[in-house]
């Protein structure tokens, strides 16, 4: 009862059994160099300090505070004794404490490294027969490149260790996701790039309840709204007919080019709201918007879009003035004086 | 660095038969760094002309390629740059307006039927493509009725498609016909949806059915100033003529109507005409009698009067360019003051008829068209035809737009014109007269892609859902080889 007593009060603490005793004779130190210089205390405090070593942490710990209080008219009846050593006590006194580390790949050259990797062993031991999920359809992570490793632990890490590291990060993370353990989640954290760019995925386009479905597109500095709901074929850019909106037979077309490369012009109706640009940047900006609320509708039509090339937003944009020169790329003209 | 000998000489030598043997067998890099052309022999050769040209000194018969030339003096001009002969005056412009109806490279389409009288009556014939025939043709030329624009000329034989709105509109001539009464109509609607075409539909009905036709061609010839005008003597208000416009319209009138007026003998006599012309004479010699713009005008309002006299056939009074009449003119009084439109003679004629102010007694039509290319603003008439346009509307009569209360550009002689019109607003064609009308333009050879129904609404789309004009110039007018 009482060991048990001893070590719950040594867990209050924070310290272990051995840890204890040093706590304690630091104590006693810490005490006898106030009796050798002060003239003030008594050989009773010390006495009282003897005794409380056997008694609780907890009366000891008090004991520097109280002693003046409790004790202060036997003190003043021994103030003219002779002050004498503190009689022997049983503990026995440790001189050195060496200090563990907490890692135990603290002495290692990559200390944080072989922690993690050493972490990630162990669970792959416990959770290694856990069901995996089929290699397409593992969720996307960009994990941290070697580089970055090296950046963010300052460790000289080395490449095969970190194949064999991030294979195991691979294999943790294809577990089954509605079994995964905690720990494994928290582990694979450390692993995982701060930016995820497999996360950026775009909002879907729906089809609202009454069959309309938005798309968006730019080009240069055009942007195009379109609104397409099934129909006979009929197109409005701006209240304006396809006709009156685009003089040229060219843009009309390219314009309506999702619909007539997937031969989907009799099918569907267009309300388009275009702003910005001139009329080319406008009507490939309405490509873009038509081909994307297109594929709301039928999405299977993606790859034929995209060989139509009506998928992929073109960023080329008006090149910038440069000092030295007249426009963007022409020199001045050459003059002799 | 430049090569010595020119390229173009160089291909044209054939190595096997140009270069010698002794040339070529002596292979050291020297040899083959000298220029051909001093290594160069005449071959044996029996006859070619080229071989025989005389050599150049120099070059052994090669072609050495001057180098950069610096020429001097580059302002002057080259005086004896040859350009050509100049065209004659007046020939840009008859090339210009140039009106070909006819083209043999076409291909005649097969099972084409020519117009007849009550073709266009029948609703039947909505969405069909049907030909104008000879001498219709003739008589739609001698009055104008072809433009330009129209793209007549890439087909073997005129043929017009006959749309919804065609026979509603022929429908309403032939009631208003048989009830002695007068339509009177201005067709509108936007860019190339096919407004003078449907006025020459009109005048065709009107040619097949022996109506008499007076067709304006243009509005702008009688207000831009560009024909010569007068006051008319001893009017007041002061009217103007336009004796040498009126000449040219009287010639046209005869010439198309020439069927119909051989048949007819004057009613009234004409005292006031130099020439005597008695009762009971032919109408082709009241016609005929206008001869020079003096008495132009004069002629004219007797051939009017003979044509508005009781038991004539219905007349169709046509107008294209309704926007140029329904404003100020561009000419002046003595006062230099300027004239309004309504102020010239023939343009107040046509004018009181559209307003209902002088009707026909023999019924008939009076047709105008508006233009979008080639019109001035005239915000009263607008206004005036899109409250005609409401008016008519079946459901929506709550909404007749309103003058603009802080404006005052209005016009009150426009207005009164356009007060009791009916409007027919013209827009895209359907589905159906748009696959209709390109076949034929497949028929003729000169669409090159099947008709089928991706291709009907693919073109239908591109031409803003429906405009024939904008489809023939995406389809036929955009080379797509």
């Amino acid at each position: 009862m009482a060991a048990l007593r001893q070590n719950i009060t040594g867990a209050l603490r924070g310290s272990c059994p051995g840890a204890r005793l040093q706590w304690q004779t630091l104590d006693q130190q810490f005490h006898a160099l106030r009796l050798g210089s002060g003239s003030g205390s008594s050989s009773s405090s010390i006495t009282a300090a003897a005794r409380s070593s056997s008694a609780s942490a907890s009366t000891s710990r008090c004991m520097s505070t109280d002693t003046h209080n409790d004790n202060s008219d036997s003190s003043s009846q021994t103030g003219f004794r002779s002050i004498t050593a503190a009689p022997e006590t049983a503990i026995r006194i440790v001189s050195h404490a060496r200090p563990v580390p907490v890692s135990p790949s603290y002495f290692s050259r990559q200390p944080i490294f072989n922690d993690s990797y050493l972490t990630l062993q162990k669970l792959m031991r416990s959770y290694g027969n856990l069901p995996v999920v089929p290699a397409g359809q593992v969720e996307r992570v960009a994990w941290n490149t070697l580089e970055d490793i090296r950046q963010t632990l300052g460790e000289q890490v080395k490449a095969s260790d970190y194949a064999k590291c991030i294979e195991l990060v691979k294999r943790l993370h294809a577990i089954h996701p509605t079994l995964k353990p905690e720990a494994v989640t928290e582990a694979l954290q450390a692993f995982k790039r701060n930016v995820q760019p497999f996360s950026n995925v775009p909002n879907p386009i729906v089809v609202d309840k009454f069959g309309r479905a938005l798309g968006v597109g730019r080009r240069k500095v055009s942007v195009a709204r379109a609104w397409v709901v099934e129909g006979t074929g009929e197109v409005q850019v701006n209240g304006k007919s396809l006709a009156d909106a685009f003089g040229r037979v060219h843009d009309r077309e390219s314009a309506v080019w999702p619909l007539r490369a997937t031969s989907r012009v009799d099918k569907y109706n267009v309300w388009a709201l275009v702003e910005g640009g001139g009329t080319t940047g406008q009507a490939e900006a309405l490509t873009l918007a038509i081909a994307k609320a297109l594929m709301a509708h039928e999405p299977a039509l993606k790859p034929a879009l995209r060989r139509a090339g009506c998928v992929t937003r073109d960023p080329r944009r008006v090149e910038r003035k440069k000092h030295g020169r007249v426009k963007a790329r022409k020199m001045p003209t050459w003059v002799k004086r | 660095m430049s090569a010595p000998n020119c390229l173009r000489c160089l291909l044209q030598l054939r190595p096997s038969v140009a270069v010698p043997r002794y040339v070529a067998s002596r292979s050291t890099a020297a040899a083959s760094a000298i220029p051909i052309a001093s290594a160069w022999t005449a071959p044996f050769s029996t006859t070619t002309a080229r071989d025989a040209k005389k050599k150049d000194k120099s070059g052994g018969g090669t072609h050495i390629r001057a180098g950069k030339k610096i020429k001097l003096g580059k302002f002057k001009k080259n005086t004896t740059a040859d350009r050509g002969k100049a065209p004659a005056p007046g020939e840009r412009k008859a090339y210009r307006k140039k009106i070909l109806l006819s083209n043999n490279n076409a291909l005649p389409v097969p099972g084409l039927a020519d117009l007849s009288a009550e073709d266009m009556l029948n609703p039947k014939n909505a969405a069909t493509v049907l030909s104008i025939p000879d001498a219709v043709v003739d008589q739609l030329r001698a009055s104008e009725a072809f433009k330009p624009t129209q793209c007549w000329g890439v087909f073997r034989k005129p043929s017009v498609l006959l749309r919804s709105e065609t026979i509603d509109l022929m429908t309403r001539m032939k009631g208003a016909a048989k009830q002695k009464q007068t339509l009177r109509l201005v067709v509108t609607g936007d860019r190339i949806t096919g407004k003078s075409m449907l006025l020459l539909q009109a005048m065709t009905h009107a040619f097949l059915n022996d109506w008499i036709v007076v067709n304006i061609p243009e509005g702008q010839e009688l207000t831009t100033a560009c024909t010569e005008y007068a006051a008319i003597p001893g009017s007041d208000p002061v009217r103007y003529m336009q004796q040498n416009y009126v000449l040219k319209l009287i010639q046209a009138i005869r010439k198309a109507n020439e069927k119909v007026f051989s048949k007819l003998s004057t009613v009234h006599s004409h005292p006031e005409l130099p020439q005597h012309i008695p009762v009971g004479s032919p109408l082709m010699q009241l016609a005929n009698s206008a001869k020079e713009a003096d008495n132009a005008w004069m002629i004219f309002q007797a051939l009017w009067q003979e044509l508005t006299a009781r038991g004539r056939p219905p007349l169709l009074f046509a107008l294209d360019g309704l926007a140029h009449v329904m404003k100020v003119s561009d000419y002046r009084s003595p006062a230099f003051e300027l004239i309004h439109s309504h102020d010239l003679a023939l343009v107040r004629l046509f004018v009181e008829s559209l307003s209902g102010a002088g009707a026909f007694p023999n019924g008939g039509a009076i047709l105008a068209a508006t233009s979008r290319g080639n019109s001035p603003r005239t915000p009263t008439m607008e206004l005036a035809l899109a409250q005609r346009e409401a008016e008519q509307a079946k459901d929506a009569a709550a909404d007749v737009p309103q003058p603009d209360p802080f404006f005052r550009g209005y016009d009150e002689r426009v207005q009164a014109a356009l007060r009791t019109v009916q409007v027919l607003k013209l827009s895209g064609i359907t589905k159906l007269e748009a696959r209709v009308l390109m076949e034929y333009w497949a028929a003729s050879g000169i669409l090159r892609t099947t008709v089928d129904e991706t291709a009907v609404s693919e073109k239908w789309t591109l031409g803003g859902n429906g405009v024939v004009g904008e489809m023939e110039r995406a389809a036929l007018l955009t080379m797509r080889l």
